[in-house]
């Protein structure tokens, strides 16, 4: 007979709570740190239990984020962290599956499984946090860079190539939800954290997050951003045109449609026994 | 963005929620950098940054023991009634003043910055409650967060003139 195992009503944890032992190695002045208190914020308010957290991520500086999380985490291959999320969802849809990743991770190596992670929608957040550079690697053009970014000795005259607008690819390619917060404004991106991980489907949350070692410049963002000029809109349509306009700066939710989610039936199709059998020589 | 001044904080509890989520703020930022110089090997700043979340946990201590018996009211992260981004004592400096180079003479400049900050969101509170309570209460937390700001001063002018930040031997432009 299978053990009973009583409810019990976890006890209200508080951000620090969802915070790991691990001491973060990010640089001083990060805005990653920003969006690690806005995710155990987030977490704190929707008083999930940590155990049906998972935060999965790639390779970067922002994809050590699951690391600093008191909850389960993967810590993944380069570009892949969409495609392991899909798959831990689709095993264990009861799980709130956060993704974490930066620009190069997200748009570059791993562009690919965000577009069909976009129209898949299966129902898990997706926090990119964009500084425009590859940082973990010392500083190369990524493809959120400005094209006439000079300062990587690989691109000395800047890559001349247009940069990749992620939230009007993301409406393109099917998300959801879509919507760009600041690092300077942790409080208002927990709220942006919170409605994308109660948004059924896939929810793509993009964060402008300075980097003070290789894009000083940055510092400027704190005067540039502005709220969105418009509301939250459901008409694809509309957010097409309102992104084709955006200067990459409007703050808050841009876009949010219910959809179909994906989620295969999950009946198991094999035991660890058959798993043995196969291996077994 | 722009810094709106900040809405009027009615009642005792709704008071002593935006002191409590100050103070842990605080006290969870300091002993966050901290940790972060120990990882980049500034250990006079880690421990100065260490003293400074000690004294915001023990000034939390002080809140939660005005609040006993009240029953405080949960606030969303966002709703708090700040008047820049985030809780005074964390927001609204410019994060790209702190570096792992950064000397005890520059970290008590934040630190200072940072407790003045909080005076004055108490100042504030002092001045505009309607509530005769809280603009009492607030008032001497108001004293106390100045006691530290003349303490850090005191600390800044023990420390002598601004020593020079030691050169970085690692840069982050290093040709690839």
């Amino acid at each position: 007979m299978a053990a009973v195992i009583e409810a019990v009503p976890s006890p209200t944890l508080r951000a620090k709570d969802y915070k790991s032992e691990v001491s973060p190695v990010w640089c001083p002045g990060c805005g990653h740190f920003a969006v690690l208190s806005a995710v155990t914020k987030a977490l704190a308010y929707l008083k999930l239990p940590k155990e049906d957290v998972a935060v999965i991520s790639g390779i970067g500086c922002s994809s050590r984020l699951p690391a600093y999380i008191e909850g389960y985490g993967f810590h993944g291959v380069h570009g892949r962290a969409l495609a392991v999320a899909s798959g831990l969802k689709a095993a264990r849809p009861e799980l709130t599956v956060l993704v974490a990743g930066g620009d190069g991770d997200g748009f570059s190596i791993g562009g690919n499984h965000f577009l069909h992670a976009c129209r898949r929608n299966m129902d898990m957040t997706y926090i990119v946090m964009d500084n425009e550079v590859y940082g973990m690697t010392k500083g190369q053009a990524s493809p959120t860079t400005q094209p006439d970014w000079e300062r990587s000795k690989l691109t000395p005259h800047g890559t001349g190539i247009r940069r990749f607008q992620p939230p009007a690819i993301a409406l393109a390619a099917g998300a959801s939800f879509i919507a760009r917060g600041f690092a300077g404004d942790p409080n208002g991106l927990t709220k942006l954290i919170v409605d994308a991980i109660r948004h059924p489907g896939f929810a793509f949350v993009h964060v402008l997050s300075p980097c003070p070692t290789f894009r000083p410049e940055h510092r400027e963002w704190k005067h540039q951003v502005h709220l969105c000029r418009f509301g939250p809109t459901d008409n694809p349509a509309q957010a097409a045109q309102l992104m084709q306009e955006d200067d990459g700066m409007a703050l808050g939710v841009l876009y949010a449609q219910r959809l179909p989610i994906w989620q295969p039936a999950n009946h198991a199709t094999a035991s660890p026994a058959d798993f043995d059998q196969e291996f077994r020589i | 963005m722009s810094v709106a001044p900040a809405p009027t904080i009615e009642s005792v509890p709704e008071f002593l929620v935006h002191a409590l989520e100050l103070e842990h703020e605080s006290a969870e930022r300091y002993r966050l950098l901290a940790e972060t110089m120990a990882v980049h090997h500034n250990v006079e700043v880690a421990d100065l940054f260490r003293r400074m979340a000690d004294m915001s946990d023990a000034h939390a201590s002080e809140v939660i023991a005005r609040a006993e018996g009240l029953l405080l009211p949960e606030i969303a992260p966002w709703d708090f009634k700040w008047s820049c981004p985030g809780s005074p004592e964390v927001s609204c400096l410019d994060e790209e003043d702190v570096s792992y180079l950064m000397t005890p003479h520059q970290a008590l400049l934040l630190a200072l910055h940072n407790e003045i900050r909080g005076r004055d969101f108490y100042a504030h509170v002092a001045s505009s409650s309607p509530s005769v309570k809280v603009r009492a209460i607030a008032g001497e937390m108001a004293e106390e967060e100045g006691e530290h700001v003349d303490l850090l001063k005191d600390w800044i002018a023990e420390q002598g003139p601004a020593d020079e930040a030691p050169t970085d031997l690692d840069p982050p432009n290093m040709p690839e």
